[in-house]
């Protein structure tokens, strides 16, 4: 049972890492919150709403995201999200970063 | 207002007014997205409560956005701490010894005496939550008022060879400890064995007025005590000028030192008045105009010393006892059976 808790909080702090990265790689394209939910739960990324939408707005007051309250389709207004071109040139450096870390984890874990 | 209205509402109560509306907006279309893809809707009482039930509690989700607050934050936590236990201390301590002193001169027994303790601790535990009241009002303060940007400065452009700069609190000052030995010595042999010299000359008119003030019987009686800690002070001060640094021992006796120094100096301070000066004494002198004053001001100056000791020696006893606590075993590593 603790070794249990002490696995879920150490997966926790490791998917709290990655969460910024995943989150900037899928709105090239325009999201809502809840669109982004999904997306990201359909690509096996489980996401709690308090999770993200504090992230989100936290993305955007650093520039690497772009947002807007619009109504689409007749639906109720819904605030938009989408990478801004500095998100760009951050999440490319990322995605450098990661790679590198990735073959260095696979290295030592194998 | 339905379910989801209350919700939105009591998580805005915990949200900063600035980004509230935003949030709430945010938060409501969600929620309304959520009951949409399970085909239900804000009207269905059960529903919405099995999803705001899922969403988190009100507090926990306003929570999640505004991040932690503090009174006192990390940058100003450690001195808010150590100014606490030292103001605790010192103020604990200077209790203790008025309590002690007073219950030695009175003769109170029985009932009587038990009523005095208690008033005192009373008073003792209300000093102390007043206090830690003020300091954590003075930090919360500070807290809002210093800038952030200076601390997070100050951590980004700090260098380890300002350690080299940092004094080795173990290590024994040798100009301190010769300063505090002369004065010592000079104080014992003055006081025992000229007291009358002590004093200020005028030179007015051609000729030399000299003002001895008049040291009292009572400052005489005192004056045994007083040579005894002067020279267990002196024994300090000469084992750690040999030493070079200070040890348990040391620090054990330093603190027993400035204990007892608090106790005579509140004895003293309590007691009958040390100097008695008069205005005719200053008769020929450039402060013959305002005698009153200064004959005041000389008979007051005792209490002003007593006073200052009694403070400087709390908090060397509250710093001795916090080095104490702290000083380590003479390997930085833990011992290994």
């Amino acid at each position: 049972m603790e070794n249990d808790e002490l696995v879920q909080n150490m997966l926790l702090e490791l998917r709290r890492g990655v969460l910024s990265i995943a989150v900037l790689s899928q709105l090239s394209k325009e999201e809502y919150g809840y669109s982004l939910l999904k997306a990201l739960s359909d690509k096996g990324l489980e996401i709690d709403q308090s999770t993200l939408y504090p992230l989100l707005r936290r993305l955007e007051s650093q520039g690497l995201l772009q947002s807007d309250w619009r109504i689409v389709d007749e639906a109720r207004p819904r605030r938009y999200y989408v990478i801004s071109p500095q998100g760009r040139t951050v999440l490319n450096k990322l995605k450098q970063e990661w790679s590198a870390m990735a073959e260095t984890m696979n290295q030592m874990l194998s | 207002m339905n379910l989801i209205d209350k919700y939105i509402a009591e998580v805005g109560k915990h949200l900063p007014r600035k980004s509230r509306a935003d949030i709430e907006a945010e938060i409501r279309s969600t929620l309304e997205d959520m009951l949409e893809e399970r085909k239900q809707n804000a009207a269905d009482d059960a529903a919405v409560t099995l999803l705001l039930k899922e969403y988190g509690s009100p507090r926990k989700v306003a929570e999640s956005y505004v991040g932690p607050r503090y009174l006192i934050g990390p940058r100003m936590y450690p001195f808010f701490e150590m100014v606490t236990r030292i103001v605790l201390i010192v103020l604990f301590a200077v209790t203790l010894a008025g309590l002690g002193i007073s219950l030695s001169k009175s003769s109170l027994v029985g009932v009587e005496f038990l009523k005095t303790v208690s008033e005192s601790a009373l008073g003792l535990l209300g000093g102390l939550i007043t206090a830690f009241g003020n300091i954590v009002l003075v930090f919360a303060i500070l807290e809002r008022v210093l800038p952030k940007a200076d601390f997070e400065k100050e951590m980004d452009d700090w260098d380890p060879k300002e350690l080299a700069s940092e004094p080795d609190p173990d290590r024994v000052g040798l100009g301190e400890q010769i300063f505090e030995l002369i004065f010592l010595v000079l104080f014992l042999v003055v006081f025992n064995l000229y007291p009358g010299i002590l004093g200020v000359g005028f030179f007015s008119d051609g000729e030399w007025t000299f003002i001895a003030p008049v040291l009292t019987k009572a400052f005489f009686s005192y004056l045994p005590w007083i040579n005894i800690l002067f020279l267990l002070q002196i024994g300090l001060n000469l084992y750690l000028l040999r030493k070079g640094y200070q040890n348990t021992v040391s620090r054990v006796a330093n603190i027993l030192l400035e204990l007892a120094d608090i106790v005579l100096a509140v004895v003293m301070l309590r007691g009958p008045a040390l100097v008695a000066m008069t205005p005719e004494q200053f008769a020929g002198t450039p402060l013959a105009d305002a005698a009153d004053f200064f004959a005041k001001g000389a008979n007051l100056l005792p209490l002003l010393v007593l006073g200052v000791v009694i403070i400087a020696s709390s908090i060397e006893v509250a710093q001795g006892v916090n080095r104490l606590l702290k000083s380590r075993t003479s390997s930085p590593y833990p011992v290994i059976k």
